[in-house]
């Protein structure tokens, strides 16, 4: 038949026709219903408040509070471990800056690994906020570097340049984030309220220094070795699908502390400290070292530079 | 529809809130209705989307570690798909030009065709982009008003506002041109001819946007080119009427319509135009890269020869070049008309040429190598395939549907009466 | 639905005011465009605004650099001490200071190398450029060392000796870039630790000894570990 036909509806109720189709309809909803069956195992892990959670820069004090609490207890449900999670203001007068001696750095990737521990990474992927390049001397072309070396170091034909989160004044995963997930703080760390990203991943297509990282899946870390001292802004477990990024340790250095992977460098190539502070050491590489930017010429005025000791 | 043949004059009372359901119901039991073709066709699309919504709450649900995506190529299939998609959406419409702005009757009946296209292809894309997202279930965030909506600084809003724009400027269009008919009356130019104005331009619109999502992001120098846009553009202009000059001769097969060729000689002329101005930018870009060279232009010697024995990209992109000049070869030749086995090779060729070349050789050639050179590279995994089939399956299921409904409105006009030789209905209501 | 009847006839154009239809649209797209140059101008200016904003929060408001915590450098306490092979009653190696020996041997100016260390002092590994042991030593008293102009300094003070040769590193460390630290960033709030030169360089050998790296990144996604380990690199 090549064009419709009325159904005409028989006194004594439907046609067999209308029959198997609501017969096909049926099997079609409870195959529809079996396929995404899934789905029901992954909304036993998520709750009304979760899903109804105001961005950041909405909470009022009593509703972040309320939920530091909730989110404690998720840790605890979901990783067995007890936590405390706080929440950190940036303090006036000051903007972070980080700078890395690449004539000392010897590759040895204990920042790496003390981020790994301080900022409760994923285990089995040996996650970090820092990937270290082994490059070849006499270039900075990073075609030539290697994250993957396995040799003992310093190499003598080589030297290593750590590359994390910038920090950037003009940052492109702010601009590109569709519903503000990520922004810069006033002490110039940009942040990611994980509990608002839509893990899009725009940002990490932005970003010019692989400081972005997804969570592909959910984090794996036994309990005993998880940092309870955690942040709502930095270091807490981060749930599925989000996107997460270096913060400078602000759980720490908004509390006047060192970052882990500065404390953790045994070469002492880390510097870190107040760009506002013209006496800090910060500002002493500023004005005393040859330093570089990577990718200056992007115009994102980071706030994290590389220096040599000449 | 037969209602419209009982319809009282219409004097009498009417109530759009009785008839609008009865028109949706109508459409409704018009979609199940059908020959064996049909449902076979509709059974095997059925069959596939569940595939693909199963793979999709696999992947919700175990994160999205099941594709190959990672932190080096963070964008794959799905991203690609949307692309090539907004692509076609835009195209679709495009014919609308020569239909309004050149006075050519024939081409009117052709518009519908390429509005419901575009329908069905921006509601595919959205899909992609949802199934791309890391949290669906936060997709409330990107409501402005009860979410944090970043506009107009973040390109994602413009394409999550214009793309929305566009869904319900065709929607409203072909809804109101469908539901006039089902009432039987005439419609109104009023509340059509402006949309279908503004369709035409927010049709350039959606692609364009789509363009400046890659090329404002100063990190990937691959996208970072002014060019990227003009060439969405012509890429449009070149898989949008190639469906549609395949859609119609399936449609005049599987559902004995009658379509003049007028349409169809005016679409392969387009594509005739600007299947060689998309090779005249492709050839453009090859320049520019392969001439300066440099460690900017890694990525195109990814795309093209493969970097450290890398070169997973290669024969892709190669087969999609020998395609669209094959397709172009083809489509120049004077015998195109009289030769239908030409015309359509020439386009299903063209058509996945340019999805290659426009969907997985774009999207991920800005990836690799990565920002900070490395080089990981990317082949979808099984799931990303399903959920690609899945869309794809659902995507064809509502044309097939919104051409069926809109289908029985050409078998009975004039154009179709004239090649029929007798009279129809319509001219019987008209006398 | 487009049939010739529906479509609008000329006459239907000109029946209403002239321009109607026309203005109608054309209404619609300058609205557009209008609101597309508003939106991309608020854009613009937000984006200046943030850049600003920034700016703006960079007025020096300073805490007061009083009552700062203290910085304490991790001096070695005195002298080092040697292990000998007896033990004391309760089972700890004896310890003896240098001047035990020391003060009863005649020195050796000519000593520079490990290898002219014929009697103690066995496996020493030596590699300081061209000194010699009492460059640094001093033979007058071996429970201290002794600068270039024959000055005795401490044990405790060696930054001192040090520094007379590796000025731009001392000069460093006092502006806290050379030689790390642990504690806070920000005195007000609490102290820091710093290390003397010999906490990260044997003065007998001070070049950093090869390490090997820990943590290599597990990517999901990767070139294969073996691939990169052969040919070290995963550029060519």
């Amino acid at each position: 038949m090549n064009h419709a036909t009325p159904e005409t509806e028989t006194s004594t109720g439907v046609s067999r026709r209308t029959a198997l189709k609501g017969f096909g309809a049926m099997l079609g909803a409870a195959a529809f219903a079996k396929a995404i069956a899934p789905l029901t195992e992954w909304t036993r892990d998520l709750s009304v408040d979760q899903f109804l959670q105001k961005h950041y820069k909405e909470l009022s004090h009593i509703d972040l509070q309320i939920i530091l609490r909730r989110l404690e207890k998720e840790t605890k449900e979901n990783y067995g471990a007890d936590v405390s999670i706080q929440d950190y203001k940036p303090q006036p007068g000051v903007k972070f800056g980080y700078a890395l001696n690449l004539s000392v750095c010897i590759g040895c990737r204990k920042c790496a690994e003390a981020c790994h521990l301080e900022n409760n990474h994923d285990r089995p992927s040996h996650q970090s906020y820092i990937r270290v390049f082994e490059m070849s001397k006499g270039s900075l072309d990073m075609e030539k570097g290697n994250a993957h070396y396995d040799h003992p170091v310093p190499q003598k034909d080589k030297f290593y340049m750590p590359v994390q989160c910038h920090q950037c004044d003009h940052p492109p995963c702010v601009s590109v984030c569709p519903v503000e997930a990520t922004w810069k703080e006033a002490d110039g760390i940009v942040v990611v309220d994980y509990n608002w990203c839509i893990g899009c991943r725009y940002c990490e297509a932005a970003c010019p220094y692989h400081a972005r990282r997804f969570n592909w899946s959910k984090p794996q870390i036994p309990a005993n070795e998880i940092n309870p001292n955690q942040s709502y802004l930095s270091n807490r477990v981060r749930p599925q699908g989000v996107m997460e990024k270096c913060t400078f340790c602000l759980h720490r250095t908004r509390n006047g502390k060192l970052p882990a992977c500065l404390e953790a460098c045994p070469t002492g190539a880390r510097v870190f400290g107040n760009l506002l502070d013209p006496d800090s050491e910060i500002r002493q590489v500023l004005a005393h070292k040859r330093v570089f930017v990577l990718k200056e010429e992007l115009g994102l005025k980071p706030n994290f530079f590389y220096f040599f000791d000449v | 529809m037969t209602s419209s043949t009982t319809n009282p004059s219409p004097t009498t009372t009417r109530s759009h809130w009785r008839d609008y359901p009865r028109f949706l119901w109508q459409a409704v039991l018009e979609s199940v209705e059908g020959n064996r073709v049909f449902y076979i066709w509709m059974t095997m699309l059925t069959a596939i989307f569940l595939v693909g919504a199963n793979a999709w709450a696999v992947q919700v649900r175990d994160g999205m570690q099941v594709t190959n995506m990672s932190d080096h190529v963070s964008w794959g299939l799905y991203i690609a798909n949307f692309t090539f998609l907004v692509g076609l959406a835009a195209g679709g419409v495009m014919m609308v030009i020569p239909a309004y702005l050149y006075h050519d009757e024939e081409m009117h009946d052709l518009t519908l065709i390429g509005e419901l296209l575009a329908i069905a292809a921006l509601i595919m894309a959205l899909m992609f982009v949802v199934c791309d997202l890391g949290r669906p279930d936060r997709f409330w965030h990107l409501l402005p008003g009860l979410g944090r909506f970043n506009f107009p600084v973040s390109m994602l809003t413009w394409d999550v506002i214009v793309l929305n724009g566009y869904l319900m400027l065709n929607l409203h269009i072909c809804g109101y041109l469908l539901y006039m008919r089902f009432l039987g009356r005439r419609p109104n130019p009023k509340w059509y001819i402006p949309f279908v104005f503004l369709s035409i331009i927010w049709a350039i619109s959606i692609h364009t946007v789509t363009a400046f999502l890659y090329c404002g992001l100063g990190s990937r120098p691959f996208w970072n080119t002014a060019l990227l846009a003009p060439r969405f553009l012509t890429s449009a202009f070149v898989s949008g009427p190639a469906f549609i000059i395949v859609a119609i001769q399936v449609m005049r097969r599987a559902m004995g319509s009658t379509f003049g060729n007028g349409p169809i000689r005016t679409l392969v002329n387009i594509m005739r135009v600007t299947i060689l101005i998309n090779l005249l930018m492709v050839v453009s870009e090859v320049f520019v890269e392969f001439y300066t060279g440099g460690t900017h232009t890694s990525a195109a010697h990814y795309l093209y020869f493969g970097i450290h024995g890398h070169n997973l990209l290669v024969p892709w992109i190669w087969s999609s070049v020998a395609m669209t000049v094959t397709a172009a070869i083809l489509l120049l030749n004077p015998k195109v008309f009289v030769r239908p086995w030409m015309m359509n090779v020439a386009c299903v060729l063209a058509f996945i040429g340019i999805w290659i070349e426009k969907g997985m050789g774009m999207v991920i050639p800005g990836f690799v190598p990565s920002v900070l050179h490395e080089v990981v590279e990317y082949t979808p995994s099984l799931i990303e395939w399903k959920i690609m089939a899945g869309i794809w399956a659902l995507g064809l299921m509502i044309y097939t549907l919104a051409i069926k409904i809109a289908i029985n409105v050409f078998r009975r006009s004039p154009l179709a009466a004239k090649a029929q030789g007798g009279t129809t209905e319509e001219q019987l209501l008209a006398s | 639905m487009f049939t010739p009847e529906l479509r609008p006839q000329p006459d239907d154009v000109a029946a209403r005011k002239p321009g109607g239809r026309w203005s109608w649209m054309q209404a619609v797209i300058i609205i557009l465009g209008l609101l597309a140059v508003a939106g991309l101008a608020v854009g613009v200016l937000q984006a200046a605004d943030a850049a600003k904003g920034t700016a703006k929060s960079e007025s020096p408001v300073l805490p007061a650099k009083t009552n700062l915590f203290p910085v304490v450098i991790k001096r070695p306490p005195g002298p080092p001490q040697v292990k000998t092979s007896l033990t004391n009653f309760q089972g700890q190696p004896v310890l003896v200071s240098c001047s035990s020996c020391h003060t009863t041997t005649k020195p050796n100016l000519e000593n520079r190398s490990a290898a002219d260390l014929d009697q103690f002092h066995q496996g020493l590994k030596y590699q300081h450029g061209n000194l010699t042991c009492l460059s640094c030593h001093n033979s007058g008293n071996y429970d201290t060392l002794r600068l270039a102009d024959t000055q005795t300094v401490e044990f405790a003070d060696n930054m001192t000796l040090c520094s007379q040769c590796h000025g731009p590193q001392r000069r460093d460390y006092e502006r806290g870039l050379h030689g790390g630290m642990n504690g806070h960033w920000d005195l007000t709030r609490g102290g820091r630790t710093r290390n003397t030169c010999i906490n990260c360089h044997d003065p007998h050998t001070p070049k950093f000894p090869q390490v090997l790296p820990v943590l290599p990144p597990r990517d999901r996604i990767s070139i294969p570990a073996a691939h990169a380990a052969t040919t070290g690199s995963t550029a060519h």
